[in-house]
């Protein structure tokens, strides 16, 4: 009885409050757009520079001395090294046939060299760019190694970057939540006010301060919900296109449509939606409810 | 049922609205506050529904201590009374039914229990036929027996009206008091502060007079001023 006469409160609540239920509802979905819309920046970003990072990979020589069969069993070695993602052999003979057919026509390389210089090698990719410069070095440990090769200040550049985007962007969603908080909180304690005289009346008849707050929490809610339903409908259209059209154009960026990665995205910013209006009523009825009691 | 013992009031503005005040009321009694504005009548019926705290003093209501009253407390004290007002106090967007309904949905009573007493209260104040009505498309006079309908709805043995008859007319402000005096002969504890000599006189209850905020004269059967 008490729950279903809840709702239908909050939902009399919302109805009659009219103007003052949509600019809520708007400027819940205003600003829940624009979370969203931040976080599928954010999450493209980090996207796009995974994709960077994917393709700096590590060029490791091994000594010459060594003969082609023992140097090929370090492919397990550095395959079980921490950060590798994979690890290619190249022998020398493969090597110096890239290598022919890439200056084919342009050297005489029979003439210049009868022999092969190059050195049997291992084409390693790391699983993230963050790593490439800790593993380069563990790789130059080992004794038969050569040399390493890698773009280690691009690497550790890359490195700062992604911490500078990561942390920015954990800051920069803090602070829009906080926004949204206080937007909401504002909006809905307008219609809070608008209704204190019902506020007032509840408190004579005798109804407890929890009683009061439901509805006003559920409203909250209920705003949240719409307002999450209505962002996800705008988010979700704006960015299909928005990536339908990149992709017919520049096929190349890596953008995220991966469905469970989107609707994490999505989901998030519903969950966040409905948790700041059921906060926003809660916070806005107790504050009023506090001032009746002075 | 009610008893106050040197009940004194004064105001964070400096104002001493009761200034030891001692009076003492019985079950079922129908007793007038009277007294020109600012003596202090409605100050002393809000204490009695704990709106406001005495500065100094005891105020008790049916055997529990206004002032000790712990916050969470109140919400049930207040089941316990029934405050009619001048100024009605009706939710504008709710009908008649909603208006005397709500006072028993706050308590969580059940469907069937709100809907026979909301009724009962209803026709007990002759409005039953306009239960489906919004205040607004109520006389002054109507809106005043909604706001009485919800004070009874949950049977209260006490019931407080605050200048019930400030906003109405001679033969209205009549039907409001006599309805005052039905639910007072159902044992209800009735107290009215009022400014309105001729019903005072008419009705020839008790009669507490106030002035500045002092009990200035206590009679049965009392009139509204004894200076001719």
């Amino acid at each position: 009885m008490s729950f279903e006469f809840f709702l239908r409160e909050a939902w009399n609540g919302f109805r009659r409050s009219g103007i003052m239920s949509v600019v809520s509802l708007v400027t819940v979905t205003v600003s829940l757009v624009v979370l969203g819309t931040f976080l599928l920046a954010v999450f493209n970003l980090g996207a796009v520079m995974n994709s960077v990072g994917s393709k700096m990979e590590i060029a490791a020589y091994v000594d010459k001395t060594i003969d082609e069969y023992t140097a090929s069993t370090y492919m397990l070695e550095l395959t079980k090294m921490e950060g590798v993602d994979s690890v290619k052999y190249i022998s020398k003979e493969e090597a110096w046939e890239n290598f022919k057919r890439d200056f084919e026509g342009r050297l005489d390389l029979q003439e210049i060299m009868k022999e092969n210089p190059l050195p049997n090698a291992f084409v390693i990719k790391v699983k993230n760019p963050t790593l490439v410069t800790a593993v380069a070095k563990k790789i130059s440990n080992i004794p038969e190694i050569d040399e390493v090769r890698y773009s280690g200040r691009l690497a550790d550049r890359f490195q700062i970057l992604m911490d500078a985007v990561r942390l920015g962007g954990l800051i920069l969603v803090f602070l829009l939540i906080l926004a949204t908080l206080l937007i909401v909180i504002n909006t809905i304690r307008l219609t809070v006010i608008a209704r204190q005289t019902d506020i007032a009346i509840m408190k004579l008849v005798g109804a407890t301060n929890n009683f009061i707050k439901w509805p006003f929490m559920l409203e909250g809610i209920l705003i949240g919900i719409i307002g999450s339903a209505l962002s996800f409908v705008i988010l979700k259209a704006s960015y299909d296109l928005i990536t339908m059209q990149l992709l017919r154009s520049m096929p190349f960026i890596p953008l995220v449509t991966s469905r469970s990665e989107l609707f994490m995205i999505y989901a998030g910013v519903a969950l966040t939606g409905v948790a700041l209006g059921a906060l926003g009523g809660y916070i806005s009825v107790n504050s009023l409810l506090k001032e009746l009691e002075q | 049922m009610i008893v106050l013992r040197g009940v004194t009031k004064i105001y964070p503005n400096g104002v001493e609205a009761l200034s030891g005040v001692d009076l003492s009321i019985g079950k079922e009694e129908f007793v007038f506050i009277v007294g020109p504005t600012g003596s202090g009548k409605s100050t002393l019926l809000k204490m009695l529904y704990r709106e406001e705290l005495p500065t100094s003093g005891q105020v008790v209501v049916d055997r529990l201590n206004i002032s000790e009253l712990k916050k969470n407390q109140i919400p049930f004290l207040r089941r316990n009374i029934g405050v009619v007002f001048q100024d009605y106090k009706l939710l504008p967007m709710r009908t008649v039914y909603e208006n005397v309904a709500f006072a028993l949905q706050v308590l969580g009573a059940s469907r069937t229990y709100i809907r026979r007493q909301v009724t009962q209260a209803l026709e007990l104040v002759g409005l039953l036929k306009k239960a489906k009505c919004f205040p607004g498309e109520l006389s002054g006079g109507e809106q005043q027996r909604v706001c009485i309908a919800r004070a009874i709805v949950n049977n209260p043995p006490l019931l407080l009206a605050d200048e019930p008859t400030g906003n109405l007319d001679p033969a209205t402000s009549w039907e409001i008091i006599h309805l005052l005096d039905k639910i007072n002969k159902r044992n209800t504890t009735v107290l009215v502060a009022t400014h309105n000599k001729s019903i005072v006189d008419g009705m020839r209850k008790r009669v507490v007079a106030l002035e500045s905020g002092r009990v200035i004269r206590d009679q049965q059967l009392g009139v509204y001023s004894n200076v001719i």
